[in-house]
C-alpha cells in the first residue's frame, strides 16, 4: 500500500521512440500496485510529443495518483493548454537562484531573507523539509490575506543551493527594527501601527480547523517544565494557563519588530508560519519575550537580534502594551504585563532547557534569573485572564470614525446596512436613526471637544426576539446621559433647558438603554426589539 | 409556487466546452435574452458554473449547476445530463475528469493509428490545440489531413484512412453518469431522448426500451423539450415522463456560433402552460 516510486525521463518522447519509452517506464512498474504513489521525474526531459502525452495518459489510466514533477516551463506549458495540469499534479521544475553577495535583510530562527535585486527578496530555509514548511507558509499567508491581513505572499519558489527558498516582491521594504534603530523620529509611527496592526489581526475570526490554537503549543510547554519549579507552582502555573479563555480569533504567534514592514507606504505583515487562533495573552507573551526576556539576564542580545538598544526595546514594549489595551493607567498595565510574564518565563525556561547556547554558565544563570523572577510573580498571581476588546476595522459589525458631525452620514448608512439586512420595519428603522443621530451628534460635539477624537459604533442582532443593539464607545470625558432628568416637556420650547431631549426621545424609542463607563470609556448601549 | 418561473433554458454550451461563448458572456446573453432560469451543460466539464456562479446577484436569473456527459453501451450512445450537484463532490470530479481523459486518449489514439498505420505525422501544435479543445472528434483530423497534403478531400481522409481506424474500447457508461451525478447531489437527465447522443433518431420502443433501463439505475428525467423536437414528439415524451413518473427539462444545446441554434429556443410554451413534470423540476431548485 501506499507505495511511493519515482521514475525518471531523458531527453525526447517523441512517437519515435514512445513505445520504447512506455516499455521502459512499465519495466520499472511491474508488480506495482495500482494504490502507489508514480512520480514522473521530468527533470532532465527536453521535449514530449503527442506520442508521449499518450503514454503518460495511459499510465494515469493504471496509476491513478501519478504526479508529474521538475517540469520545465516550455513543457508546463504543453500540460496546461492540453488540460494535462487539471488531470493531474504536476510540479513546475524550480528556478535556481543565487544569494551569494546578496544583502541580507533578516534572519530568523529557520533561516536568512535576501534581497536579489531591487523589488525581490528571498527567504531561505535551514531545514530538510524546506518544501514543505515553504508550501504551508504560502498557504497560511494567502489565508490571512483572504481574511483581511496586509502581508506578502510568496509569487515563487525557487531553489537555492541544497534548499529552497520562497521569492516576494517586497518594494523598499524595511522593517520596524531597522526604523527603530535608524530612524528615531519614526518611533511613535512605528508604535501607532504596530498596535493597530495586532488590534487587526485580534478582531479576525478564523474559520474553525484552519489554523493550530496556540493555546496547546504554550500548555505543552508549561507541561514539560512545571516540574522543576518548586511549591507546586508549576501546576498552578498549568491551571491558571488551561483556565485562558479558547479563543477563534488571530494571532501571528512571533509578533516582533522584525516581521511587520514598511513597504513604500504600506505596513505589511511577514513571517506567517506561526499564525494560530487564541487568546491574546500568548501574542503578548512572545511579544515580552522578543523585547525584554529573552535578553533580561544579557541585555546585548536584544541588540544582536532587533538591531536597536535593550532601551528602545523595553519602551517600544510598554508603549505597544498600554497602546493595545487602550490603557493610560500604569497599573493595569503592570497588571497585564505580571501575567503576560508567567507564560513569557515558562516559555524561555522550557526553551533554554531544550537548547543550549553553548555556553553553559550563562544559560544556567540566565536560567536561574528566568526561574526566580517566574517564581515571584507566580506566587502573587492568581488569573491569567483578562480582558480585551479587540476592535478594528475588520470587525463587519463595528465601525470606528472620528467623532465628527460630517461623518453622521457614514455612521447611519452604517446602522441601516445592518437594519435593512435583519429585515427592520421602515418605521422602526426611521426612529433608530433619529436615536443614532442623537447619540452620535452628542458625542461629536461635546466628549472631545474642543479636541476631536474617535468613536465606536457597534451594531448586533439577536433573534428570538428579533432586537437590535447599538453600542456607541468613546474616550472622551465620562458622560452619563441617563443620569440627566428628563425635560419636563409640558413647558413651551423656550422655556425648557437646552439638550436633554435627544436623549429623552432615545430613551422613549427605544426599548433599553444602559451606559457604562469602563476602562476610560464612555459605553452607550441602545436596544429595540423589531 | 413557481411565480418566479420565466422562460427558462437547461442546455447549452460554453468555450470550456465546444460553445463558442465564454461563460461570462452566455451569462450576459441570457439575461439578454429575458431568460430567468438557466444552466449550463458543458461536455464532460463543470468549470463554467464557477465562474459563472462568482458573477451573479441579488436579481440576476436563476443558475442551476450543469454538465453533459457523453455515455456509450453495448445498446448505443447516449448523453446524460447533471443538474444541481455539488461542484465539489468527489464523484462527480471524478467522472469529469475520467470523461476528459477518455477523450484525449480517444484522440491520441488516432494520431497514434496515423502514424503506426500509414506513417502520418500531424505538427504537434496542431494536435496540441485539438487536446485543447473539447471534443475533438475525427472530422478535426480530417481537417488537418487535408491542410498539410495528407489526404485530397475530407472525404478521403473520413474514408481512406480514418473511419479505418479501431475505435475506442473503453467509454463511461450511462450507469457510471446517472450514479456518479446522484452521488454529487444532483439530477440526471437524459438529454435529447429521440435523438440519442445527437444525430440517431429512435423510434418508441427503443426509446422505451432506454428508459426503462436507465430509470432501473436511478434516471430522474428526461430532457422532453428542445430544439429541433416537433410539438408532438415534445408532447409525447411529457406522456412518457408522467408515465415513468420522470422530470422533465427543457434545453436548447445552444452552441453560440458552432450551431444555429438561438439561446432560449426550447419549444417551452407559457410559463402558466408549463407541464406538472417540469414544474417539478424546478420546484426541486427551489424555483
Amino acid at each position: 500500500m501506499n507505495k511511493q516510486i519515482t521514475i525518471p525521463l531523458t531527453g525526447r518522447i517523441d512517437s519515435t521512440n514512445a513505445a520504447d519509452a512506455e516499455q521502459k517506464i512499465l519495466a520499472q512498474l511491474e508488480g506495482v500496485d495500482a494504490g502507489a504513489s508514480v512520480t514522473l521525474d521530468f527533470e532532465k526531459l527536453d521535449y514530449i510529443s503527442s506520442a508521449g502525452l499518450r503514454v503518460i495518459l495511459r499510465l494515469k489510466k493504471t496509476w491513478n495518483d501519478l504526479t508529474v514533477e521538475n517540469v520545465s516551463s516550455d513543457i508546463y506549458e504543453t500540460l496546461e493548454m492540453t488540460g494535462f495540469t487539471e488531470m493531474m499534479t504536476v510540479r513546475k521544475a524550480y528556478r535556481v537562484v543565487s544569494v551569494e553577495g546578496c544583502e541580507v535583510i533578516g534572519e530568523g530562527f529557520n533561516g536568512k531573507v535576501y534581497r536579489i535585486d531591487r523589488d525581490n527578496v528571498v527567504k531561505t530555509y535551514k531545514n530538510a523539509d524546506a518544501l514543505a514548511e515553504i508550501m504551508h507558509e504560502r498557504e497560511v499567508a494567502r489565508l490571512a490575506l483572504i481574511l483581511g491581513v496586509p502581508t506578502a505572499i510568496s509569487y515563487d519558489v525557487v531553489r537555492v543551493g541544497d534548499s529552497y527558498g520562497s521569492v516576494f516582491e517586497l518594494l523598499n521594504a524595511k522593517s520596524f527594527s531597522k526604523l527603530l534603530a535608524g530612524e528615531p523620529d519614526k518611533y511613535d509611527f512605528c508604535v501607532a501601527e504596530y498596535v493597530k496592526m495586532m488590534k487587526r489581526i485580534h478582531a479576525i475570526t478564523v474559520p474553525e480547523g484552519k489554523l493550530p490554537p496556540i493555546k496547546e503549543r504554550s500548555l505543552r510547554r508549561i507541561e514539560r517544565m512545571k516540574d522543576t519549579l518548586p511549591d507546586g507552582l508549576g501546576d498552578k502555573l498549568l491551571r491558571m494557563a488551561r483556565e485562558i479563555p479558547d479563543s477563534d480569533r488571530m494571532v501571528h504567534g512571533d509578533y516582533h519588530t522584525k516581521n511587520i514592514v514598511l513597504a513604500g507606504d504600506e505596513v505589511l505583515l511577514i513571517d506567517m508560519d506561526t499564525l494560530s487562533v487564541g487568546h491574546p495573552i500568548f501574542e503578548l507573551q512572545h511579544m515580552y519575550n522578543a523585547y525584554v526576556g529573552y535578553s533580561e539576564y544579557d541585555p546585548e542580545i536584544v541588540r544582536q537580534f532587533q538591531g536597536y538598544s535593550p532601551e528602545i526595546a523595553r519602551r517600544f514594549w510598554r508603549d505597544t502594551l498600554a497602546g493595545y489595551l487602550g490603557a493610560k493607567d500604569e497599573k493595569k498595565i503592570n497588571e497585564v504585563e505580571e501575567k503576560v510574564r508567567c507564560l513569557s518565563y515558562a516559555g524561555l525556561i522550557e526553551g533554554i532547557d531544550r537548547h543550549s547556547s553553548g555556553d553553559r554558565e550563562k544559560d544556567a544563570a540566565t536560567r536561574a534569573l528566568w526561574e526566580s523572577r517566574l517564581i515571584e510573580l507566580l506566587k502573587r498571581t492568581d488569573s491569567l485572564t483578562f480582558d480585551v476588546t479587540p476592535e478594528g476595522e475588520s470587525d463587519p459589525d463595528a465601525l470606528d470614525v472620528e467623532a465628527t458631525v460630517p461623518n453622521l452620514d457614514s455612521v447611519v448608512d452604517f446602522v441601516n446596512a445592518h437594519l435593512d439586512a435583519a429585515d427592520c420595519p421602515p418605521k422602526a428603522k426611521m426612529q433608530i436613526d433619529l436615536a443614532v443621530e442623537e447619540i452620535f451628534v452628542n458625542i461629536a460635539n461635546y466628549a472631545y471637544a474642543p479636541e476631536i477624537g474617535r468613536a465606536t459604533v457597534r451594531v448586533s442582532v439577536a433573534d428570538d426576539p428579533l432586537t437590535v443593539s447599538i453600542t456607541f464607545i468613546d474616550r472622551g470625558v465620562p458622560y452619563d446621559p441617563l443620569k440627566k432628568s428628563d425635560p419636563d416637556v409640558t413647558l413651551s420650547a423656550e422655556e425648557r433647558e437646552i439638550g436633554g431631549l435627544g436623549i429623552f426621545m432615545t430613551k422613549k424609542i427605544m426599548d433599553d438603554v444602559i451606559y457604562e463607563y469602563k476602562d476610560g470609556q464612555n459605553i452607550l448601549t441602545l436596544s429595540k426589539r423589531l | 409556487m413557481n411565480n418566479t418561473a420565466g422562460k427558462i433554458d437547461l442546455h447549452m454550451h460554453t468555450t470550456v466546452s465546444d460553445g463558442t461563448d465564454t461563460p461570462e458572456e452566455i451569462t450576459a446573453k441570457v439575461k439578454e435574452a429575458g431568460i430567468t432560469v438557466f444552466s449550463v451543460t458543458d461536455h464532460d466539464a463543470i468549470k463554467a458554473g464557477k465562474i459563472i456562479r462568482r458573477s451573479l446577484g441579488e436579481g440576476d436569473p436563476r443558475f442551476v449547476p450543469g454538465v453533459e456527459f457523453s455515455c456509450r453501451d453495448k445498446d448505443g450512445k447516449y448523453h446524460i445530463l447533471g443538474y444541481g450537484f455539488d461542484p465539489e463532490s468527489t464523484s462527480l470530479n471524478q467522472l469529469v475528469n475520467r470523461g476528459k481523459m477518455l477523450r484525449m486518449e480517444k484522440l491520441l489514439d488516432r494520431v497514434g493509428y496515423l502514424h503506426e498505420k500509414f506513417g502520418i505525422d500531424l505538427p504537434e501544435d496542431e494536435i496540441f490545440g485539438l487536446l485543447a479543445k473539447s471534443n475533438p472528434g475525427k472530422p478535426h483530423l480530417a481537417n488537418l489531413m487535408v491542410k498539410y497534403g495528407f489526404a485530397a478531400s475530407f472525404r478521403e481522409a473520413m474514408d481512406k484512412y480514418l473511419e479505418r481506424l479501431p475505435s475506442a474500447a473503453e467509454y463511461i457508461t450511462p450507469e457510471e453518469a446517472i450514479v456518479g451525478i446522484l452521488s454529487g447531489g444532483g439530477v440526471p437527465v437524459l438529454a435529447h431522448p429521440v435523438f440519442g447522443s445527437g444525430r440517431e433518431k429512435l423510434d418508441a420502443d427503443e426509446m422505451k426500451r432506454r428508459l426503462i433501463k436507465l430509470t432501473a439505475v436511478g434516471l430522474e428525467g428526461i430532457e422532453a423539450f428542445y430544439s429541433g423536437f416537433p410539438p408532438a414528439v415534445s408532447a409525447w415524451l411529457v406522456s412518457l415522463a408522467e408515465q415513468y413518473n420522470l422530470l422533465v427539462t427543457a434545453g436548447s444545446d445552444y452552441h453560440g456560433t458552432n450551431k444555429t441554434v438561438a439561446l432560449g429556443e426550447t419549444g417551452l410554451p407559457a410559463p402558466s402552460e408549463y407541464p406538472e413534470p417540469l414544474r417539478r423540476f424546478l420546484d426541486r431548485f427551489g424555483v
